[in-house]
């Protein structure tokens, strides 16, 4: 259990850091939503059920609507604004 | 008998693991996203399948049972869906799509 | 150039003037014609010159006027051309090395500051430590006789601690209040929908699928399936890990996938401003008057006066169940109502 305990643990560590380093707004949702996700396995193996439930449903679901929904609303998805500069 | 039930647990769960590794491997060697869209979608149906198979022997015939065969029929329905919008939106926004696939029009 | 004046006297000219056999009345005489020569034609030119300056004069000031105007203009222009520029190429560098600077100064800082809030903390499994404690003795013993909660954590953060609790939900509400003020589009007089709102609406749905078959299907299965988890994870609250706000969280994540399958018209039909007011104050204020005592009596746990019920039964620990109903019923309105904020402005 130490183990997997460590490996979560590292993939915490990896995800923060790459929230911070990568360049595309929306690739840093997703990294976030996946440390949201290890978040609440790690809430699970530390004995509290009712944390990892919420951090599965709030981090993981509805932060990152409401992001993608800002980040539509500011035009900062990089797809759109391809598409805007061949027009 | 108890290590034959340990040897169907390890080796669905393997068969599992091995099912996630070629689909992230899949993921990662793809370029296009309709095809990267398709290796994803294995370990949504087929490992997560194997993985509660695995999961449902270990606990025996219980109530866990019903709860596993819940949580397949959830992400069955759910993960195909999620996948259809994915594939409709790229294909609505895609300007370059017909490099990639052919285009019915 | 002209000679001296007393060139004509000096000792050179003298030698030259005796080598050519002129004299000096000679000498004078060709000098004056030169200079009446010179004198009419310069006055010609004077005259000619006068007339043109005369002439020019009147175009000379309107276009020196027009020239200077233009070399203001373009000296303007180049000086505006050239602080246009200056933010692109030297602003940028000044802020991003300041902003730098700074978010390095600021890390720092903070980081100091954890560490030295670390330090101050008592040694890890010390056995004075305030982890080991009576009230945690307290809680665990007494827990289930107290608030008839099966669940240690439900007892705690809803009875012995309700107060808290109480806190949160209303900074939940603050938080949606702070939302709609900044993001909320107002509404003709006529009730319908501004301009602004409309273009808001219509961008919103842009690439959007509109009444997805498969989509909506599915809806139909898994949203049923979602709420109904979600009332569970509430209700069992008290029984079994969860509580108010998982299961408001998920209630609030089903409604969201329920107005994406099937639109904002027909979601509007319950979830209306009206009744998202209703919805979530009432419960709020349910909160407050069953748990405000808390505020006098500092936070203790008090006999609510409810029979406790036999604990593990759904009808059991007091006033738990309610106030997690009321929670959830807060934490999904709002998150629901935060989503509709983001997405285009007011429900």
């Amino acid at each position: 259990m130490e183990i997997l305990e460590m490996i979560l643990l590292s993939f915490l560590v990896v995800c923060a850091v790459s929230v911070a380093l990568s360049k595309n707004l929306l690739t840093s949702i997703v990294i976030f939503m996946a440390y949201s996700v290890i978040m609440s396995i790690v809430w699970m193996i530390l004995e509290s059920p009712d944390l990892a439930i919420t951090e599965a449903a709030v981090g993981a679901g509805v932060t990152s609507v409401l992001f993608y929904i800002t980040l539509k609303k500011i035009h900062a998805m990089k797809g759109e604004e391809d598409d805007e500069a061949e027009e | 008998m108890e290590w034959i039930r340990f040897c169907v647990i390890a080796l669905f769960l393997a068969a599992s693991l091995g099912m996630a590794v070629i689909s992230v491997a899949g993921v990662f060697k793809f370029k296009f996203i309709l095809n990267r869209m398709h290796a994803a979608a294995i370990i949504d149906s087929f490992a997560l399948l194997l993985a509660m198979v695995g999961v449902a022997v270990a606990y025996g015939f219980s109530f866990a049972t019903v709860k596993v065969v819940l949580i397949v029929l959830l992400v069955w329905v759910a993960s195909p869906v999620s996948g259809h919008l994915i594939a409709r939106l790229e294909v609505t926004t895609d300007k370059h799509l017909s490099e990639e696939c052919e285009v019915r029009e | 150039m002209k000679p001296r004046s007393d060139y004509e006297l000096s000792l050179w000219r003298r030698l030259v003037r005796f080598v050519d056999g002129e004299t000096l009345a000679d000498v004078e005489r060709r000098a004056e014609e030169n200079r009446e020569q010179d004198a009419q034609s310069q006055k010609k030119v004077d005259v000619e010159a006068e007339i043109r300056f005369e002439q020019e004069e009147k175009e000379d000031r309107e276009d020196r006027k027009r020239r200077l105007e233009m070399e203001h203009q373009k000296e303007a222009e180049a000086l505006l051309e050239k602080y246009k520029n200056w933010p692109k190429e030297h602003g940028v560098k000044i802020f991003g090395r300041l902003y730098a600077v700074m978010a390095v100064l600021l890390c720092a800082v903070v980081i100091t500051t954890l560490l030295v809030t670390v330090s101050y903390l008592p040694e890890y499994g010390s056995p004075n430590n305030p982890n080991n404690n009576e009230v945690v003795e307290k809680y665990n013993k007494d827990g289930l006789y107290d608030t008839g909660a099966t669940n240690n954590v439900a007892g705690m953060i809803l009875d012995y601690r309700a107060f808290d609790t109480l806190g949160e939900s209303h900074v939940l509400f603050v938080a949606a209040v702070c939302v709609m003020i900044l993001l909320r589009l107002e509404l003709t007089k006529d009730g319908k929908p501004t301009d602004v709102k409309r273009a808001e609406e219509e961008n919103d749905r842009l690439y959007e699928p509109k009444n997805d078959k498969i989509l909506q299907l599915s809806a139909k299965i898994l949203v049923p399936v979602i709420i109904m988890y979600g009332i569970y994870v509430i209700l069992n609250g008290h029984l079994s890990p969860g509580g108010g706000f998982s299961g408001g969280a998920i209630i609030g994540a089903g409604l969201i996938l329920y107005v994406n399958a099937f639109g904002f018209e027909k979601a509007t039909r319950i979830m209306n401003r009206k009744n998202y007011a209703v919805i979530s104050v009432v419960p709020l204020l349910f909160y407050a008057i069953a748990k405000g005592y808390s505020f006098f009596t500092g936070a203790n746990h008090l006999e609510s006066g409810i029979p406790k019920g036999t604990p593990g039964a759904i009808l059991s620990g007091g006033l738990i169940l309610p106030l997690n109903i009321c929670v959830g019923i807060v934490v999904a309105c709002t998150m629901y109502h935060f989503y509709t904020l983001f997405r285009k402005g007011g429900m």
